[in-house]
């Protein structure tokens, strides 16, 4: 017999000279009995030729039950097929095949109950013939835990799928209602101002504001639900084009306020490009909007971060926010302003947030008080332009 | 005004609607905007059917010039009385609008692929509400040029 070469990083470990099993056994007895694994040596016919302390007790055998049994005895399925495939093969194939890498398969007891098993396999070479270990863990703890979690993950996925439908749904239908109370308020402020006293007058004023603010709240609730419950694939989308819609929207507030836009280069992603709208639209709107006096100045652009994500960044001279904010500015209903300085309920960042999160990404802000805000958000690149 | 044989000037709308803060609120509107129309209500679609097939209560309803149509609809779906009504030789030439706060893409392709005129959004805000009435006035009532009744 020639001593095997070595391949690809792997030794056949080579027992020399060449031990007979009863000299194998002896010498490694200790260190097989000690092990935490079952352990089976088995011959190329697929017969077990050694077990360990172990081996007994995971299967429920006594030894001199096993010994020279056929191992399917133990395993049925997945090994003896494996060591009829390896014996047509050279040592160093399946050692190369097999060694390092964990096969999942289930063990019998002796009462004939199944449970699984991963089995680590390594050739032996010995002077009756290349052998097998396998080294048998019982894995029905990790499998029971995997289950649990997969089924937690179900769950959870389940009842974020369900909060967001009950969000959506919510707000849509609170809008008919609300709808009413808006316009029949508004048409008694219209028609009886002045007509039924100065209280009545305040009175219907404070109940139109109410019900005007809270129509902009759950319209804004329905909008940041429905990025959620109302989301379509990610697809290469052109951010040019989702930014130029965003522009065409905001086209009454550009050319109240006279703002001047400006963009560099914008690149293909993998996006939603209604929401990838809703984003630009969001941010560039915000530049716009906080704004002190002044001509706004706003500038969108994007750059590669590294391979496969781009880096938009949309910077303008507007007002600037302090340090402390600049996680509170993204979360729900979260404001920096009064009402009478600025109106706005507080969503927009929110749902840019949950955009730019839904599609893998991650938004921030860098600002100066006084000296502008950029705020940037990442996006993968499109399938195509790797 | 396109209204049905020279017999009359009147523009008779029919609003299929179920709700009666709706219903004041287009009537309303439409006060505005063209007082001279006369608002026929049906509040389920049922009723709606009713109308515009001249059966029972409605045996003597004028033909509508318009229809403004809501989907969520008591008894019969709005879609249903779309079908009905586009399946109809004799009034398939009436404009339909429907006229809903479902914005679902699923009801928009079942409304044009049934024939609907047109979908639109009831407006939350009360003035947006007012121009869309105002709109439908001015292109419908005013600027389109409708078929003659087929008699």
């Amino acid at each position: 017999m020639t001593v095997p070469q070595a391949t690809s990083g792997t030794e056949v470990p080579v027992l020399a000279p060449y031990l007979h099993l009863a000299q194998l056994e002896g010498r490694y007895r200790g260190l097989l009995e000690a092990a935490p694994d079952a352990i089976v040596v088995v011959n190329q016919e697929g017969e077990i030729i050694i077990l360990n302390l172990q081996a007994e007790k995971r299967f429920g055998y006594h030894r001199d039950e096993l010994l020279g049994q056929k191992v399917t005895n133990i395993i049925p399925e997945g090994f003896a097929e494996r060591l009829h495939a390896d014996g047509l093969r050279s040592a160093e194939d399946a050692l190369a095949q097999q060694i390092d890498s964990g096969i999942e398969l289930y063990g019998r007891r002796k009462d004939g109950s199944l449970f699984p098993i991963e089995i680590m396999l390594s050739p032996l070479e010995s002077a009756d013939g290349i052998l097998v270990t396998a080294a048998i863990r019982d894995i029905s703890r990790r499998r029971h835990t995997e289950a649990h979690l997969l089924k937690m993950v179900e769950e959870l996925r389940a009842s974020n799928k369900e909060l967001e439908q009950f969000a959506y749904i919510a707000s849509h239908d609170l809008q008919e209602p609300l709808r009413m109370v808006t316009s029949y308020t508004q048409l008694l402020a219209r028609r009886y101002k002045g007509k039924l006293g100065a209280d009545a007058d305040d009175f219907i004023a404070f109940a139109v504001d109410g019900a005007t603010r809270m129509q902009r709240l759950i319209g804004d609730l329905l909008a940041y639900s429905t990025v959620g419950a109302k989301a379509n694939d990610l697809q290469d989308t052109s951010s040019e084009e989702a930014f130029q819609r965003a522009l065409t929207n905001l086209h009454g507030a550009i050319a109240e306020s006279g703002a001047l836009i400006t963009s560099g280069p914008l690149p293909m992603v993998m996006a939603d490009d209604g929401q990838l709208v809703q984003l630009f639209q969001n941010l560039v709107g915000n530049a716009i909007k906080y704004q002190s006096a002044g001509v706004p100045k706003v500038h969108v652009s994007a750059e590669m971060a590294s391979p496969g994500r781009w880096i938009f960044s949309v910077a303008d001279n507007g007002l600037g926010i302090e340090t402390q904010y600049f996680e509170r500015i993204f979360g729900m209903f979260q404001r920096l302003h009064k009402p009478e300085e600025f109106a706005g309920t507080g969503v927009g960042l929110a749902i840019c947030k949950k955009i730019v999160e839904r599609h893998g990404g991650t938004i921030s802000v860098e600002s100066e008080l006084g000296k502008g805000s950029v705020f940037q958000f990442v996006l993968m690149c499109s399938t195509h332009s790797q | 005004m396109n209204s049905a044989g020279g017999e009359s000037s009147l523009v008779h709308i029919l609003l299929v609607d179920d709700g009666p803060g709706d219903v004041r609120l287009t009537r309303e509107a439409f006060r505005e905007v063209m007082a001279s129309a006369i608002l026929h209500v049906a509040a389920d679609g049922v009723e709606a059917l009713a109308f515009v097939h001249q059966t029972g209560a409605h045996a003597k309803a004028p033909r509508p010039d318009l229809i403004l149509l809501d989907l969520n609809l008591p008894k019969l779906d709005g879609t249903e009385v779309l079908a009905n009504i586009k399946g109809d030789d004799r009034l398939k030439t009436i404009p339909v609008l429907i006229l809903t706060t479902s914005g679902s893409e699923a009801d928009i392709s079942t409304c044009y692929g049934l024939h609907a005129n047109c979908y639109l959004n009831k407006p939350v805000r009360l003035e947006a509400f007012e121009t869309l009435v105002g709109s439908i006035v001015d292109f419908w009532l005013t600027k389109a040029k409708l078929p003659p009744v087929l008699r």
